[in-house]
């Protein structure tokens, strides 16, 4: 019988239980691999499979949790020799009694951003054990015991891509709900059935005691049905067992079947008779059909937003319009997008938009950067905008959760490029209601659009919640009557196709006066014709307030509790400055911009920066005011008068005046800031970034361009930036003994390669003299020392 | 295995941050105290560990069948018969927590490091008391960590496997032998049945001081 077969049978499938704890049983040392049993064992490998088909297990799990090539390096063997081996003694052991699952536990190393493993290496890892395992003849693949959603999607990947086996997905949780690494159920159940998987569920971390709240919430977020493969009770915390006994096991096990959980197994220190009884007490029982309605949402890795209120989209990582960002993009200075990710989330944007679409730079890989980088550092979910295909398709790659795709539109074309993508990587997307032929100006021949989009969408195997239309704003001052048959529109999506809808709003007032009066009244008139999903900048109140009051009039948000917590103590003026804007408030006089900076004050040092600016040349500025102050401030770090914190504060408030001169100077060529470009990376293996991260502050205040690599950086990739980059100096930064020898392996690659730049190395287990040793033309024993150097490679102008 | 932390020593903190605690500003001690508090908030500690007995060989010491090379450790497990071997880590979020800060605001993220670096210690100070309080009358010499003297950081992957860590508190080492989640340790205490010589806990007295890694990077290893 298939697996598919056995999901549509009634009544509960049984699979087997413990496998590390009965090796141990048998005989196996500690420090032996369990993973070699297939081969260095087989007898008690048949056994343990026999006796958990006689006891009842309709689906037995093959050894090949761990059988991968990162924990097999140290055996000899191939992960192919031993998934094929251990697969077909499991069949051999099942003799057509039970289905054999090919079993995918973790890699044993953490990927990015926790971690250093790629996720495309994760990917290839259990591409090897498919391969394998799908040949030897399983029936089915699982992919358990897993503490990262983006770990389970790079073997549900791998599944998928390389065999036609069905998937149960399960992840270890703690009992707070959530996985070491932060995932709680409903992101995990989101984005799992949007990949495909065919059953998700639970397994191993606790008992069966402590899985209803688990399954719980799992029903509410996936049609999908429950697997529950939980441990013996809770662990004793010395290593000597768990707590609860077979036949308890088997009562608390039988109780799921109320909250109607399909198929139940054991985890660590299960055993033949756990699941014999097990079966016993299922007996009886008959799985509740609980009816899921599971809402139009969207997740990252560790948060889930369900779109049932207004959710704010923040537009503002989008270089259109914003020359910072498009010179940050030049620059590749991913920090910048990041400071607009967390200040969005800050002001209360539930998703994060992100678009870094500009002609002269690579976007695909841009995007992918990006959208790593930013998910290191937010849980909110992102919006994935570009129109390319394969853009696109490296975010959704990359990204770990459910996220929405920005966009199509009703062309053939963009269709049949797109949807499929969004349907492999289970995400959301936005349609537009626009085609070849323009926007149209009829609500009616926008709703055709929509209807189009949505039939294509289903084609593709889409949910239907999964689709979100944008009925496209327009510009007021040059379509006066644009503006109420986008509301019209919304209003008819809305009532007519029941889909979730999108609108960037901030377009409406463009050439018109207060600006921020017609777009908050817009988004909502907007709000009230059913918009969902506004897509504006959150860091203007009057947006937001917008958004807080409609939740608090719709009776959403309960009690006001939203409201006024975010209003409870706020001063609210009303007041419109009629005619000519009203001139910025004067200061109490220009600050001494240099104390500023000695003192570390952020917000007043680019203040101050701004009205320097008009009476001074940015490069005056720079040269005979920010650099004496941070060397008054680099002197006295050096005799002791102060310290690391006020050092890097003192960096910060340079950075801030920084920021302020390079706006004014960007799109002024020939007047650049710049005095020499360095490289900086943390080198291979090693992931210590925080010295080079102040390293970079420093160096980016006297006015140096710093191209930073980030961590565990491929000497190869220090060799291309050096070059591509024309850097006269590069700067490594090691941490660990162990990792000194990629140090020494880039300088070398470097002098190979002949590229013409000096080198710096510091690091915590770096001396002078090895520095020396291994080719460095300098050592730098903190980040006042590596300015230092930098002013004797380009000189101190 | 949940362990509580309720407060951290600030001056703990300031002196990782390289800055002397009689010496630290008012701003800087504000900012040491909120983002001590804020890793409080976010750090999930977690330990586990097992027993083992010790046999003592020409190489190292043996326990669980793994040889623990040098002679450093083999001097300072003089006189025990058995070891607890631990671990403990803050978990991930405690890391994502200082990446948030390192994009922005460098002097932040240098606070938040340095806080969940005195948390770990705090973590590892409770777990021995803990694992100490199981063998009343015992003698314990101090902690020992992959890393001090002469034992070599290519042992995590081998220690966490002795402790299932991974499946058990969520901790894995790279292969470079960096412990992921950053803010983790591995431990060995050593236990003795009767009095043996208390050596000083001090930086001062080990023998990788002139090289170490923990204390030139403004922090420590865990012994001191």
């Amino acid at each position: 019988m298939e697996f598919h077969e056995l999901l549509k049978a009634p009544g509960p499938i049984l699979l087997d239980g413990g496998m590390g704890s009965m090796l141990q049983a048998k005989g196996l040392a500690l420090g032996e691999y369990p993973e070699l049993a297939a081969l260095e064992h087989p007898d008690w490998l048949r056994e343990i499979h026999r006796a958990y088909v006689e006891a009842g297990s309709q689906i037995i799990y093959a050894n090949t949790f761990g059988a991968n090539r990162e924990k097999l390096s140290r055996t000899g063997k191939t992960a192919a020799e031993v998934v094929s081996a251990s697969v077909a003694l499991a069949r051999e052991a099942a003799g057509g009694r039970a289905l054999v699952a090919l079993d995918l536990g973790p890699i044993g190393q953490l990927l990015e951003p926790t971690g250093i493993l790629k996720f495309e290496e994760a990917v290839d890892i259990f591409k090897e054990m498919v391969l394998a395992g799908a040949a030897a003849g399983a029936d089915l693949a699982v992919i358990e015991t897993m503490t990262d959603l983006q770990e389970v999607r790079a073997a549900l990947l791998a599944v998928k891509e390389n065999s036609s086996l069905p998937v149960i997905a399960t992840m270890s949780y703690e009992e707070r709900g959530r996985t070491f690494l932060g995932c709680d159920p409903a992101s995990a159940a989101l984005t799992l059935e949007g990949m495909g998987a065919d059953a998700v569920g639970v397994n191993c971390s606790l008992g069966p005691r402590e899985m209803p709240p688990l399954v719980e919430e799992l029903t509410r977020w996936t049609t999908l049905p429950i697997a529950i493969k939980p441990n013996a009770g809770l662990p004793d915390p010395g290593g000597a067992g768990y707590d609860i006994t077979a036949e308890e096991f088997a009562q608390s096990m039988a109780d799921l079947a109320d909250l109607g959980v399909k198929l139940y197994g054991g985890c660590c220190g299960t055993t033949p008779e756990y699941i014999a009884r097990m079966k016993a007490a299922l007996a009886g029982r008959t799985i509740r059909d609980i009816p899921r309605n599971v809402p139009a949402a969207v997740c990252s890795g560790s948060c889930a937003v369900p779109i049932d209120r207004v959710r704010v989209i923040g537009e503002r990582i989008n270089p259109t319009g914003k020359k910072a960002m498009k010179e940050a993009l030049r620059r590749g200075d991913v920090d910048y997008m990041l400071n607009q990710a967390l200040e969005q989330t800050g002001a209360g944007a539930d998703i994060l938009d992100v678009n870094v679409g500009l002609p002269e730079i690579d976007e695909a890989e841009m995007m992918v950067r990006v959208v790593k980088a930013i998910q290191g550092i937010t849980d909110a979910p992102l919006q994935l905008d570009s129109t390319d295909p394969k853009v696109l398709e490296g975010a959704l790659r990359v990204y770990c959760g459910k996220a929405i795709v920005n966009s199509v539109n009703g062309d053939e074309e963009s269709l049949t490029a797109i949807l499929p993508l969004v349907k492999k990587y289970g995400a959301a997307v936005v349609g537009l209601t626009l085609d070849r032929n323009g926007i149209p100006k009829s609500t009616e021949e926008r709703m055709v659009i929509a209807r189009r989009i949505l039939d294509k969408a289903l084609f593709y195997g889409i949910r239907r919640e999964d689709v979100y239309i944008d009925c496209l704003t327009l510009t007021v001052s040059a379509e006066q009557a644009g503006a109420s048959q986008t509301l019209e529109a919304l209003r008819r999506v809305h009532a007519e196709l029941g889909l979730k809808t999108v609108l960037g709003v901030s377009n409406i007032s463009f050439g018109l006066p207060a600006r921020p009066l017609v777009n908050q009244n817009f988004l909502t008139m907007a709000m009230t014709c059913g918009l969902d999903l506004p897509i504006i900048n959150p860091n203007l109140e009057p947006m937001m307030a917008a958004v807080r009051s409609y939740h608090l009039l719709m009776n959403i948000d309960k009690d006001a509790r939203d409201f006024i917590a975010a209003y409870g103590d706020a001063q609210v003026s009303t007041t419109i400055t009629a005619g000519k804007a009203a001139p910025a408030p004067a200061e109490a006089g220009a600050r001494d911009l240099g104390k500023l900076v000695e003192a570390g004050l952020k917000n007043e040092a680019g203040q101050a920066t701004r009205q320097l600016l008009a009476e001074r040349e940015p490069m005056d500025i720079v040269d005979n005011v920010l650099i004496p102050a941070l060397d008054r401030v680099g002197a006295d770090f050096e005799t002791g008068r102060v310290f690391l914190p006020q050092l890097i504060q003192s960096a910060g408030a340079a950075q801030a005046a920084f920021e302020v001169i390079r706006e004014k100077l960007s799109g002024q060529p020939g007047r650049e800031t710049d005095k020499g470009t360095i490289v900086l990376a943390t080198v291979k293996g090693d992931i210590h970034d925080i010295g080079k991260n102040i390293v970079k502050v420093l160096l980016e205040n006297y006015g140096y361009t710093v191209i930073d690599l980030g961590k565990d950086v491929d000497p190869a990739a220090v060799v291309e930036a050096a070059r591509k980059h024309k850097a006269g100096l590069v700067g490594l930064s090691a941490l660990m003994t162990t990792t000194l020898k990629s140090m020494e392996e880039t300088i070398a690659l470097l002098r190979r390669e002949q590229v013409p730049c000096k080198t710096v190395v510091g690091g915590a287990v770096l001396t002078p003299e090895y520095a020396a040793q291994i080719g460095a033309d300098f050592y730098a024993k903190d980040a006042k020392e590596s300015v230092d150097v930098a002013r004797r490679v380009f000189g101190t102008t | 295995m949940p362990v509580a932390l309720t407060q951290l020593n600030i001056d703990e903190v300031l002196r990782y941050m390289g800055c002397p605690p009689d010496k630290a500003d008012s701003s800087t001690r504000a900012l040491a105290e909120e983002c001590a508090a804020q890793m409080l908030r976010t750090a999930t500690p977690r330990w586990t560990y097992r027993i083992f007995d010790l046999g003592f060989e020409e190489e190292g010491v043996r326990m669980g069948g793994l040889l623990l090379p040098g002679e450093d450790l083999k001097a300072h497990l003089t006189g025990c018969g058995q070891v607890a071997l631990f671990c403990a880590t803050l978990g991930a979020g405690a890391d994502a927590l200082i990446r948030r800060a390192e994009s922005g605001d460098m002097a932040r993220a240098l606070a938040l490091d340095c806080a969940a670096a005195a948390a770990v210690e705090e973590v590892c100070d409770r777990i021995e008391l803990e694992l100490q309080a199981m063998f009343p009358g015992c003698f314990f010499p101090f902690r020992y960590s992959p890393g001090y003297g002469d034992l070599p950081l290519t042992l995590q992957g081998d220690l966490l496997a002795l402790l299932d860590a991974p499946r058990r508190v969520g901790l894995t080492a790279s292969a470079s032998n960096i412990l992921l989640p950053r803010k983790s340790v591995t431990a060995i205490l050593g236990i003795a049945q009767s009095p043996i010589e208390r050596k000083n806990r001090s930086c001062l007295g080990c023998p990788a001081h002139d090289g170490c890694q923990y204390r030139k990077s403004g922090g420590h290893c865990g012994i001191s």
